[in-house]
């Protein structure tokens, strides 16, 4: 008895020993990418960095960026620039969605075209808009003027509202597709036969839509939600290209201010402090998430 | 098995010199490689300085203006920055991003070493340390589109001694989609540099002699000129609309395309409007920047070339930053790009003299101070908080004073943290 113990447990460790094996080059290459950095980042947050020399200072730069009103003034714009971006992604994302589904010709063109701005790199389309909202020589302006919708140059981005709203509009043009591609894959799994029963039963559109298009498309759209709010909290492309922050701090999002912390202000330990804390943020949105998805896997199960 | 072991050794024993025979290759980044003004310059001084040294080669890295210190700062923090850049040279020699060059310039003879004044040298001082060799520089002067100040019925022989006169002058030249000149109030340091020249003009001071305290509120005569400045943007004022997105590169495109009638800009605004708009070419003329104080100062941006502290070979690339410091490229960037050159025996070269509008910027240099000014800090001051300020007087030009009095409290404490 004592001796075949042995025997039955050394073809079990060596089992286990294959499992870490197929599995170690993922965690290596999870380690390079996401826990090293990880670590570095949080590590600089607690140094007073000033180019290539360094000092331990501890939680001081925490203290310095929570005490300073750049840090909490970046974190209400990007609070008022996510919640108005995705909330405009769900709902035009939603209603092309809605569009497509129901037309019966030129579908797979349109859909090419509505997908074309999330084929763009961001930083170029970005780039592209700087140029069209030029207030001296840019398209956009040339057309309103020439066709006497205005009678002056708009400064789209010079001004705090209008270069907000600009951005935002541009993230919308940028971030709609995915939403309505989502939606319309949420779409095609609507059980027909409900639809049938419902117009038999003489539901209206509306109705339609409310009570058998909504119930199912609810769970699929609050995890496109979560999704498009952590990608867009984290944003910096259309910002840092467009904008840097500007006018005046109007536009300056929490990733826009970390760069220009890093960057223009040299000091890299109270820019990992705001990349730690962002990090927090998306944390916190991820647990969601998750939570979210079980809640919804939960359902589906019962 | 013998015949392939046989192989391997021969093509081994045959690649180690070729190995041993590879360039050395040095990467040299400057935001103006991307200048098309420069561009056929830069290309014939690698050319040349290659074949005269065939052992070398020149990378150039090219990169837009505005991510120039981005990339130079992530490289450096790398320890992998270009052997060969132009930056900012006192926040970079503060950070420990560049060699000191003193081993190099003391071993020069004294021939070399005297084309250059002392107070040229200083600009590229740190602490009493050499960390680059100034190769070019930028006197802003102003600028005026001739056929424009004749139409307005100014005479282009009496321009504006006085701000006053500049004013009057403003008020002529500005009509139905067209102005006098543009405030710059964009997102780069351009603002700061125009913005610090009106204080200048009028006898006014950003800050005290050491730098430690920043005065542009504090000064009333600072606080007088940013007042007069910034107001031309305003609703009936002299200015083109949008100066919070406007940059040198706007304000060159609004000058080549006849919007604006003056630019307050160095000479090489000259070639880069001329590339836009061929028939500007000769059109133009240039005088001392109209002040409210005799001698009142300029601004004198001043390039170094220097070499990285991770720089493999020092020496290598110190042996380009001579070469392309020499008299021939001094002259050459001055009568085609426009970049005002910094050896003192070049100012009485014909082809300089040649240029009216050049000398008339290298008189204006006499009376200049160089830029950038010398604070570990400035890269940030000038391209984030004076912006920041710049922008916010701008959209609430009632809050003027508030704005600047803390931005004299917010530098004063990033001067005094080092």
């Amino acid at each position: 008895m004592a001796a075949s113990r042995p025997s039955r447990a050394r073809p079990f460790a060596r089992r286990r020993l294959y499992g870490y094996a197929f599995v170690a080059p993922v965690v290596v290459f999870l380690c390079a990418i996401v826990v090293f950095p990880l670590g570095h980042a949080f590590w600089t947050s607690l140094l007073r960095v000033r180019g290539l020399r360094s000092t331990f200072v501890g939680f001081d730069n925490y203290v310095h960026v929570l005490s300073d009103d750049a840090f909490w003034h970046s974190l209400v714009i990007s609070l008022a620039f996510t919640s108005i971006a995705v909330s405009l992604h769900m709902v035009l994302g939603l209603a092309l969605a809605l569009v497509l589904d129901t037309l019966k010709s030129a579908r797979t063109a349109l859909r090419i075209a509505f997908l074309s701005p999330w084929m763009v790199a961001p930083a170029v389309g970005a780039t592209i808009w700087l140029w069209l909202l030029e207030p001296q020589f840019g398209v956009v302006n040339y057309l309103l003027r020439a066709t006497g919708i205005v009678d002056a140059p708009i400064a789209w981005l010079g001004e705090q509202l209008l270069a907000f709203a600009s951005i935002v509009a541009v993230d919308v043009w940028r971030g709609v597709p995915f939403v309505m591609l989502l939606m319309l894959a949420g779409l095609q799994t609507v059980p027909p036969e409900q639809y049938e029963a419902a117009a038999m039963d003489g539901a209206s559109t509306w109705q339609r839509f409310r009570y058998v298009t909504w119930p199912n498309l609810r769970y699929l759209l609050i995890v496109a939600t979560t999704l498009d709010v952590i990608n867009t909290v984290r944003h910096y492309d259309i910002v840092g290209v467009m904008t840097a922050g500007g006018p005046a701090e109007a536009t300056q999002v929490l990733p826009v201010l970390l760069y220009n912390t890093a960057f223009r202000g040299n000091r890299f330990g109270e820019a990992a402090a705001i990349g730690v804390l962002l990090l927090a943020i998306v944390l916190a949105l991820s647990t969601f998430y998750i939570r979210v998805t079980r809640i919804g896997r939960d359902e589906v199960a019962r | 098995m013998k015949i392939l072991h046989r192989a391997l050794v021969l093509s081994m024993a045959m690649a180690v010199p070729a190995f041993a025979q590879q360039p050395i290759v040095l990467q040299w980044q400057t935001a103006n490689l991307t200048e098309s003004q420069y561009e056929p310059i830069w290309k014939r001084t690698i050319a040349e300085f290659e074949a005269a040294n065939p052992g070398i080669r020149i990378e150039p890295v090219l990169v837009a203006r505005k991510d120039h210190w981005t990339k130079f700062v992530a490289a450096a923090q790398a320890r992998q920055a270009p052997c060969i850049v132009t930056v900012d040279l006192t926040t970079a020699a503060y950070n420990g991003y560049l060699l000191p060059l003193d081993k190099y310039w003391n071993a020069e003879p004294a021939a070399f070493r005297n084309a250059w004044s002392k107070d040229i040298l200083a600009s590229a001082r740190w602490k009493g340390e050499l960390y680059g060799l100034p190769i070019w520089g930028g006197t802003y002067g102003e600028i005026y589109n001739r056929d424009m100040v004749v139409k307005a019925g100014l005479d282009p022989a009496k321009p504006p001694k006085t701000i006053d006169e500049y004013v009057a002058w403003g008020r002529k030249l500005t009509g139905t989609d067209h102005w006098a000149l543009a405030v710059l109030g964009g997102k780069t340091d351009t603002t700061t540099r125009v913005l610090l020249t009106w204080i200048w003009a009028n006898g006014g001071e950003a800050f005290n002699k050491d730098m430690t305290e920043a005065t542009f509120a504090k000064d009333p005569k600072s606080l007088a000129a940013i007042k007069l400045y910034l107001g031309f943007a305003g609703k009936n004022g002299i200015a083109a609309p949008a100066p919070t997105t406007t940059n040198y590169l706007e304000q060159t495109n609004l000058f080549a395309q006849n919007k604006i009638a003056t630019m307050r800009n160095a000479y090489w605004s000259v070639a880069k409007v001329v590339g836009d708009n061929p028939a500007l070419k000769g059109r133009m003329f240039a005088t001392p920047i109209p002040a409210n104080v005799p001698n009142a100062p300029t601004l004198a941006n001043v390039a170094a070339s220097s070499i990285s502290s991770s720089c493999k070979y020092p020496d290598a690339a110190w042996k380009f930053i001579k070469f392309d410091a020499g008299r021939k490229w001094q002259v050459e960037r001055a009568v085609i790009a426009n970049w005002m050159p910094l050896r003192n025996d070049v100012a009485n070269d014909p082809a300089i003299t040649a240029d009216p509008m050049l000398a008339a910027f290298v008189r204006m240099g006499e009376h200049a101070r160089s830029y950038p000014l010398p604070h570990p800090a400035w890269a940030d001051i000038a391209a984030n908080d004076i912006v920041d300020a710049v922008q916010k007087a701008l959209l609430s030009p009632e809050k003027t004073d508030e704005i600047f009095r803390d931005l004299d409290v917010r530098v004063t404490r990033k001067l005094r943290d080092l």
